[in-house]
C-alpha cells in the first residue's frame, strides 16, 4: 500500500463518526435523563415506530443526492394511507389496497420528476405543488373523516411478527435491503451519484439524465405507497391528514446522517442511523413528559446544526 | 467566441419596466376573474362580499409583504406563519400582562425582527441555505409557541386596539388602510431607496452584486430582518381582528402567502418581482377561493387548487422569463 | 483492450507507413472570427506531438474538432489512410480519440473503477447489477497497465488533481483510445506528479499510443516532444523536431505576426504620483509575494499565461478574495475588507466574464450602470428614479452605447457595448483605479479600439488602469509599463522600451 492510500483511509474515518458519534451521545443523555429509556421493550418500540419514517427516509436520501428534494412525501403518504383504507374496505384484500397505493404514490413521484427534470422547476416548488395537490385530495377523497372497518388483514401487516421480529421492522429491513442494493450493486444506483455530482458526466457516457432523475422520484412515490399501508396498519384506519409534515423529520434524517445537499453525496447506512436517532429524539423526549411542541421544536433544531455542520465539512 | 454587434432588439418591453408589464398582465387576470366570478354566482358583486374579498386579500398580503423582499433576493423564508403566531402570542400575553397595546405592538415587532436577524444569520454567517434554515425555524417556532401557549389561548383586548384588526374608517374595514400603508411602505422600500435597488441587483446575480461594490451580507442580514418585522406587525393585525392568540394560528398562513408572492409575478429566482404584484398575487388566489365557497364548492379542494395554482404561475414566470 | 507489439521508437517516424490520423485543410469559423483556417495535423502511433501556440491560436478549437464537439466546416480527416468522419463524440470515441480537457468529467462520491466505465458497466447476474467484481478486476487492469499504483475503490473526491489526471486518463486507455490529447496536463502538478505523467506517457508511448499534447513549457517541449506543430491565428505555422530549432526560434514562430492596430496612445511625459501600491501579497488562490506599483495616468499591464494567476492577482486587490499577507496602499491609505470598501474608496474592477460577473443580464442598462453608484448619488438613502434616469442617459451618451432605451435589458446588448457598460457603472461611481481583466474578450474590432480609446482618455484625465490581457500586441501598445507573471508569481517589470511581444512571451513560458 502506498502512502497515499494510508493517507487517504485515515481520512475516510474522519466522515463516519458524525452521526455515530450524535446517535452515542443522545443514548447517553437519555438513558440518564428519561426513565424508562433502555428497557428492552421501549427500544423495541423505538424501532418498531421509526420503521414508517425509515421508508420514506431511503428513497428521500436518493432524491437528496440528486441535489433535489421531496415536500410531498409527507402528504402523498397521508393519500396513500388512505388509499390502502378505502380500496381494502371497498375490495377485502390487502394486496389490492397495497397496489392501489403503490400505483397512487408512483404517480406522483412521477409527476414530481417529471415536473423537475423536464419542466425544470425546482424541486422545492414543484413537490410543494404537489404537496397542496395530494393535502387536497386526502381531504377530498375522505371527505375530511377518517376510514373505519378496514379488513383485519391490513392490520396484521403491523402487529405480526416473523420469527419473532415484528414484520414492521422486517419490512424495513427488506425496503433497507432494496434500496441498499439499489443504490450500491447496480447501474442505477451508479448514475444516482452521478445525478448529483457531475450530471455532465453522464450525458458524455450516452444516458438520459432526464430519464433517470424522474425514475428517482417515482421510485420515491412508490416506496411512500409502501410506507402508506403500514401507517394505515398501525392506525387501523385512514385518516386524513395523518402523516403530513412527516417529509421533514425524513429531511432531517437524511441530513443528519450525513448526506449532503449538493455535490452527489449519499450515505444510505448514515439515514439509517439518522433515523433512528430521530426516533430516539422523539421518543426520549416523550419519556420526558415533554410536549410534543418541543419534540418538534427540537427536530428543527438537530436539522439546523446538522446542515450547519455540513456546511463546515463541505468547506473543509 | 467573438460576437458581431447585434442591432440591439426594440420591443414594447425595452420601453417601460418589465415589472409594470407583468403587473399589469396579472390586473387584467385577476379582472377576468371578477367578471367570470359575477356571472357564475349573484352574491359575488354584493359590498359584504368584496369587503370579505379585500379583507382577506389584505391580511394575506401583510404576510407575504415581507416575504417578497426575501424572495427578491432570491431566498425563502418559510418561517413567516409561525413568525406571525409567536409574536401575536408574546404581544397578545403582553398586553394582557401591562395592559399597554403599546407595549404588546413593540413586543410583537421586537420578536418578529428578532426572528428575521436569526434567519438572516443562519443564511449568510452559516451558510445554511435559507429554505432549509427557515423551515427549521418553522419548526421551531411552532414547537416554541405551542409549549408557550400550552394549549391555551390568550384573547379579550382593549377595544381601542381592536380597531386595528376589526374597526372601520368612513366605512371601509381599518385593514384596507393598513392594506395601503403596507402597500406603500413595502413600495418605497423597494424600488425608492438605495436599499431596495441593492436587494434587486443582489437578487439578479449576487456575484456581479458584490463586486460592484454591494455589502452582500448585510444586505441579506437587513431583508431578513425587515420580513420579520413586517409579519411582526402582521401578527398585530391579527391580534386585533382576531380578538385573540393561540398557537396554532400560524399555520394556515404560509403556504397562501408564499403562493401570493409566486402568482404575484416575483421570481423564485430573484430580481424580479414587486410589492403590488404580490398583492395582486394574494387577490387573485383570494378571488378564487372566494368563488369557490360562493358556488359552494367543496372546502377540500382549497389546498389542491392552491397547489395547483402555485406551480402554474411558476411555470409561466419560467417561461415568460426565457423570452428575455 | 488490445496490448500493441511494443515499437521501436526509432522506427516510428518512417514515412512509408500512414500517419495512424490525419488533419487536412481543416477550417472552423464562427461569427466574426476565424478559429481554424486550413489547418493540417498528421500524428503516427507511439509519437508525442507537442502543439503550441498563443491563447487563442486555435489549440482549443482544434481539440474541440478532434473530439466530436464542433463539427468542421472544411477539410477532412484520415484514419490509417482512410477517409472518415467526425459528426459526433461518440465518431469519435469509436476512432480511438479520446481528449483529456482541463476540467474533468469525473463524479466525485464514486470511487475510481466506477468513474473509468461510467455508462460501460459489466452486467451482473440479475438485469440491471453490476459485476462489482468484474468491474474491479478491469479497473485494475488499466490502472496496472498505465502504472497507476491505487486501490480503485478509492473515492475520486479523495484525489489530488494529478490523480484525478491519471483517472482520466484510465478511463481514455479503458476505451481503447488510440490517439490522447492532452491539454497543458502538467499545469497544477508537482514535480514529482509530473516525472510521473512523463513515465506513463513513455509506457503509452510504447503502445503505440499517439499523443498530441499541449504545452507551454518550453523545458517539457523539447525533452518529451518527438514533433513540434505551431499554430497562431487558426493556421499552422510550421511543424519541427526538437532538435531542428532553438526555444528563441519557437517563440518567434508563436508570436511573430504583422501587428496591425492602431490604437492612438497619449502617453504621459511624467508618471503621476503613486495611487496603488502592493507590497508582499499572498492570497490562498495561488499567488506569493506580488509586488507593484501602479501611478496615476499610468495603464500598467499585467501579463501571463492562463493560469499564471494574473485574476488572481487583481481579484485579491480588489478584495474580492482573501488575502494571506501582504499590504495594499490606494491613495496613501492601507485598504483591507471585501469589494465593497474597495469600491468605495475609489477601485473599479471589470472582471473577465462579464455576462456572470459584471452584469445584472436580466435588468436594465440603466439600472446596470448606476448600481455601483447608489451610495454615491444618493448619500440619503432615498433612490430618485428620474436622477438616476439622467445619470444614465449621460452614460449612454458620453460612453456611446448601442441601445434603444436605457429600459432596454443589458442581456441583448452586444459584448461591445456590455463592456461598455461595465465600465460606465464604474464611472457613475467615481473610480480612480480600474482594473480590467481581458477588457476586450469577446468583442469585435471595431468596439475594441473604441474600449481603447475611453481608457486612454480616463487615464490622461488623471484616473490609473491596471490591465489584464492574454493579447501580447494589445499590451505593448497601451501599456506604460508591464508586469508579466508565471506560476502565481511576478517574474519580470518590463518598461516602456523593453515592452515587446517577444519579452512578454519569453518571460512569461519559461520553466527553470
Amino acid at each position: 500500500m502506498s502512502d497515499a492510500t494510508v493517507a487517504l483511509s485515515i481520512r475516510s474515518l474522519g466522515r463516519i463518526p458524525g452521526v455515530a458519534v450524535m446517535l452515542a451521545l443522545l443514548l447517553v443523555i437519555f438513558s440518564a435523563v428519561a426513565p424508562g429509556f433502555l428497557s428492552a421493550a421501549n427500544i423495541a418500540n423505538v424501532l418498531v415506530q421509526s420503521t414508517i419514517l425509515m421508508m420514506l427516509s431511503l428513497p428521500m436520501t436518493l432524491i437528496i443526492m440528486t441535489e433535489g428534494l421531496d415536500l410531498s412525501m409527507g402528504a402523498v403518504l397521508t393519500l396513500t394511507s388512505l388509499v390502502v383504507a378505502i380500496v381494502s374496505l371497498a375490495t377485502g384484500s390487502m394486496l389490492l389496497g397495497l397496489a392501489a397505493a403503490v400505483l397512487v404514490g408512483a404517480a406522483f413521484g412521477t409527476v414530481n420528476g417529471w415536473l423537475v427534470a423536464v419542466l425544470g422547476i425546482p424541486p422545492f416548488v414543484a413537490t410543494l405543488g404537489t404537496l397542496g395537490i395530494a393535502q387536497g385530495l386526502s381531504l377530498i377523497v375522505s371527505d375530511g373523516q377518517s376510514v373505519v372497518g378496514i379488513p383485519r388483514s391490513v392490520s396484521e401487516v403491523y402487529s405480526a411478527t416473523l420469527a419473532g421480529v415484528p414484520m414492521p421492522i422486517v419490512l424495513a429491513l427488506l425496503c433497507y435491503l432494496v434500496f441498499h442494493g439499489l443504490l450500491y450493486h447496480t447501474r442505477f444506483g451508479t448514475y444516482v451519484f452521478a445525478l448529483g455530482g457531475n450530471r455532465e458526466a453522464l450525458k458524455y457516457a450516452g444516458r438520459s439524465p432526464t430519464r433517470l432523475l424522474i425514475a428517482v422520484y417515482a421510485l420515491g412515490g412508490a416506496t411512500v405507497g409502501v410506507a402508506g399501508l403500514m401507517m394505515t396498519a398501525r392506525m387501523n384506519s385512514g385518516h386524513p391528514t395523518a402523516g403530513l409534515g412527516l417529509e421533514f423529520d425524513a429531511i432531517a434524517a437524511v441530513a443528519v446522517g450525513g448526506t449532503s445537499f449538493e455535490r452527489g453525496n449519499g450515505w444510505l447506512p448514515g439515514t439509517v442511523l439518522g433515523v433512528i436517532a430521530v426516533g430516539i429524539l422523539r421518543n426520549g423526549l416523550n419519556l420526558m413528559a415533554l410536549p410534543s411542541s418541543i419534540q418538534v421544536a427540537s427536530v428543527g433544531f438537530l436539522v439546523i446544526f446538522a446542515l450547519f455542520v455540513d456546511g463546515l465539512r463541505g468547506r473543509s | 467566441m467573438t460576437d458581431v454587434t447585434k442591432p440591439a432588439l426594440a420591443s414594447p418591453r425595452a420601453f417601460v419596466s418589465e415589472d409594470v408589464i407583468q403587473v399589469f398582465y396579472r390586473l387584467l387576470a385577476a379582472l377576468v376573474i371578477c367578471v367570470v366570478l359575477s356571472l357564475l354566482s349573484g352574491s359575488f358583486l354584493h359590498l359584504a362580499n368584496i369587503l370579505n374579498v379585500l379583507r382577506q386579500a389584505s391580511l394575506m398580503f401583510f404576510i407575504a409583504s415581507g416575504l417578497t423582499l426575501v424572495v427578491l433576493t432570491a431566498g425563502l423564508d418559510l418561517s413567516v406563519g409561525a413568525n406571525v403566531a409567536i409574536s401575536a402570542c408574546l404581544a397578545g400575553t403582553v398586553i394582557h400582562q401591562t395592559g399597554s397595546p403599546t407595549l404588546g405592538v413593540l413586543t410583537g415587532l421586537v420578536a418578529g425582527g428578532v426572528i428575521g436577524l436569526l434567519n438572516g444569520v443562519m443564511v449568510t454567517a452559516l451558510r445554511i441555505p435559507s429554505f432549509i434554515a427557515t423551515y427549521g425555524m418553522l419548526w421551531v417556532l411552532n414547537g416554541l409557541t405551542y409549549w408557550y401557549m400550552a394549549g391555551g389561548i390568550v384573547h379579550g383586548f382593549p377595544p381601542g386596539f381592536r380597531q386595528i384588526g376589526s374597526g372601520y374608517l368612513f366605512g371601509l374595514p381599518t385593514p384596507v388602510y393598513l392594506l395601503g400603508a403596507f402597500l406603500a411602505i413595502g413600495t418605497i422600500f423597494a424600488q425608492r431607496t438605495v436599499w431596495g435597488q441593492q436587494i434587486y441587483a443582489i437578487g439578479a446575480n449576487p456575484v456581479a452584486a458584490r463586486l460592484s461594490g454591494i455589502p452582500v451580507t448585510r444586505r441579506l442580514i437587513m431583508v431578513y430582518v425587515v420580513s420579520g418585522i413586517m409579519a411582526g406587525l402582521a401578527s398585530i393585525i391579527f391580534l386585533a381582528r382576531l380578538n385573540s392568540a393561540e398557537a396554532d394560528i400560524g399555520e394556515s398562513l404560509t403556504l397562501p402567502a408564499i403562493a401570493a408572492v409566486l402568482i404575484g409575478g416575483t421570481s423564485l429566482f430573484g430580481g424580479v418581482g414587486t410589492m403590488f404584484g404580490t398583492f395582486v398575487g394574494a387577490l387573485i388566489l383570494t378571488l378564487v377561493l372566494n368563488g369557490m365557497n360562493l358556488l359552494q364548492v367543496n372546502a377540500n379542494w382549497q389546498p389542491l387548487v392552491t397547489g395547483v395554482i402555485v406551480v402554474l404561475a411558476v411555470w409561466l414566470d419560467m417561461k415568460m422569463r426565457r423570452r428575455t | 483492450m488490445s496490448l500493441a507489439l511494443p515499437v521501436d521508437e526509432a522506427a516510428q517516424v518512417s514515412a512509408a507507413a500512414p500517419p495512424l490520423f490525419e488533419l487536412r485543410g481543416i477550417s472552423k469559423e464562427f461569427p466574426g472570427v476565424k478559429a481554424l483556417d486550413d489547418v493540417s495535423f498528421a500524428v503516427w502511433p507511439g509519437e508525442v506531438h507537442m502543439l503550441l501556440g498563443e491563447n487563442g491560436a486555435g489549440k482549443s478549437s482544434l481539440m474541440k474538432v478532434l473530439c466530436g464537439a464542433y463539427r468542421a466546416d472544411a477539410g477532412e480527416f484520415f484514419y490509417k489512410g482512410e477517409k472518415v468522419a467526425i459528426h459526433s463524440s461518440a465518431d469519435a470515441q469509436r476512432l480511438g480519440i479520446a481528449v483529456i480537457f482541463q476540467e474533468f468529467s469525473l463524479v466525485p462520491f464514486l470511487d475510481i473503477a466506477q468513474n473509468i466505465f461510467l455508462g460501460r458497466e459489466p452486467a451482473g447476474f440479475i438485469p440491471g447489477s453490476v459485476d462489482r467484481r468484474k468491474l474491479l478486476a478491469d479497473a485494475k487492469r488499466v490502472l496496472d497497465m498505465i502504472g497507476f499504483d491505487i486501490d480503485p475503490t478509492v473515492t475520486v473526491d479523495k484525489l489530488g488533481v494529478a490523480q484525478q489526471q491519471m483517472v482520466e486518463i484510465a478511463k481514455a486507455i479503458s476505451q481503447n483510445a488510440r490517439i490522447l490529447v492532452m491539454d497543458e496536463p502538467t499545469a497544477a502538478l508537482s514535480d514529482h506528479e509530473t516525472e510521473l505523467l512523463f513515465a506513463l506517457i513513455k509506457r503509452l508511448k510504447a503502445e503505440g499510443v499517439a499523443i498530441i499534447y499541449i504545452s507551454h513549457r518550453m523545458a517539457e517541449v523539447f525533452s518529451m516532444g518527438d514533433r513540434i506543430t505551431v499554430l497562431r491565428d487558426g493556421r499552422r505555422i510550421g511543424e519541427l523536431r526538437p532538435g531542428e530549432a532553438s526555444p528563441d526560434q519557437l517563440v518567434r514562430m508563436i508570436v511573430g505576426r504583422s501587428v496591425d492596430m492602431s490604437y492612438p496612445r497619449n502617453f504621459a511625459a511624467t508618471p503621476g504620483k503613486v495611487l496603488l501600491e502592493v507590497k508582499g501579497l499572498s492570497a490562498s488562490t495561488g499567488i506569493a509575494d506580488i509586488d507593484l506599483v501602479v501611478r496615476e495616468g499610468e495603464i500598467v499591464g499585467l501579463c501571463g499565461l492562463v493560469g499564471s494567476g494574473r485574476s488572481e492577482v487583481v481579484r485579491a486587490i480588489f478584495g474580492a478574495d482573501k488575502i494571506m499577507s501582504g499590504e495594499i496602499v490606494f491613495d496613501g491609505r492601507a485598504i483591507s475588507g471585501g469589494p465593497d470598501e474597495a469600491a468605495r474608496r475609489g477601485l473599479a474592477l471589470i472582471p473577465e466574464s462579464r455576462k456572470s460577473e459584471g452584469l445584472a443580464l436580466l435588468r436594465s442598462v440603466g439600472d446596470n450602470l448606476v448600481v455601483s453608484a447608489l451610495a454615491r448619488l444618493f448619500p440619503a438613502g432615498l433612490f430618485d428614479p428620474r436622477r438616476a434616469q439622467r445619470v444614465a442617459d449621460g452614460l449612454v451618451q458620453q460612453l456611446r452605447i448601442a441601445t434603444p432605451t436605457t429600459k432596454q435589458a443589458v442581456g441583448l446588448l452586444s459584448g461591445g457595448n456590455q463592456q461598455k457598460v461595465v465600465i460606465g457603472k464604474w464611472l457613475a461611481a467615481g473610480a480612480k483605479l480600474f482594473i480590467f481583466d481581458e477588457p476586450t474578450r469577446g468583442i469585435d474590432v471595431g468596439a475594441k479600439s473604441e474600449i481603447f480609446a475611453l481608457i486612454d482618455r480616463l487615464v490622461t484625465k488623471g484616473a490609473a488602469a491596471l490591465m489584464i490581457s492574454s493579447e501580447q500586441a494589445e499590451i505593448c501598445h497601451v501599456c506604460d509599463r508591464a508586469y508579466v507573471m508565471r506560476e502565481g508569481r511576478i517574474v519580470g517589470e518590463l518598461s516602456r522600451s523593453e515592452l515587446t511581444e517577444e519579452n512578454i512571451v519569453r518571460l512569461g513560458m519559461h520553466h527553470e
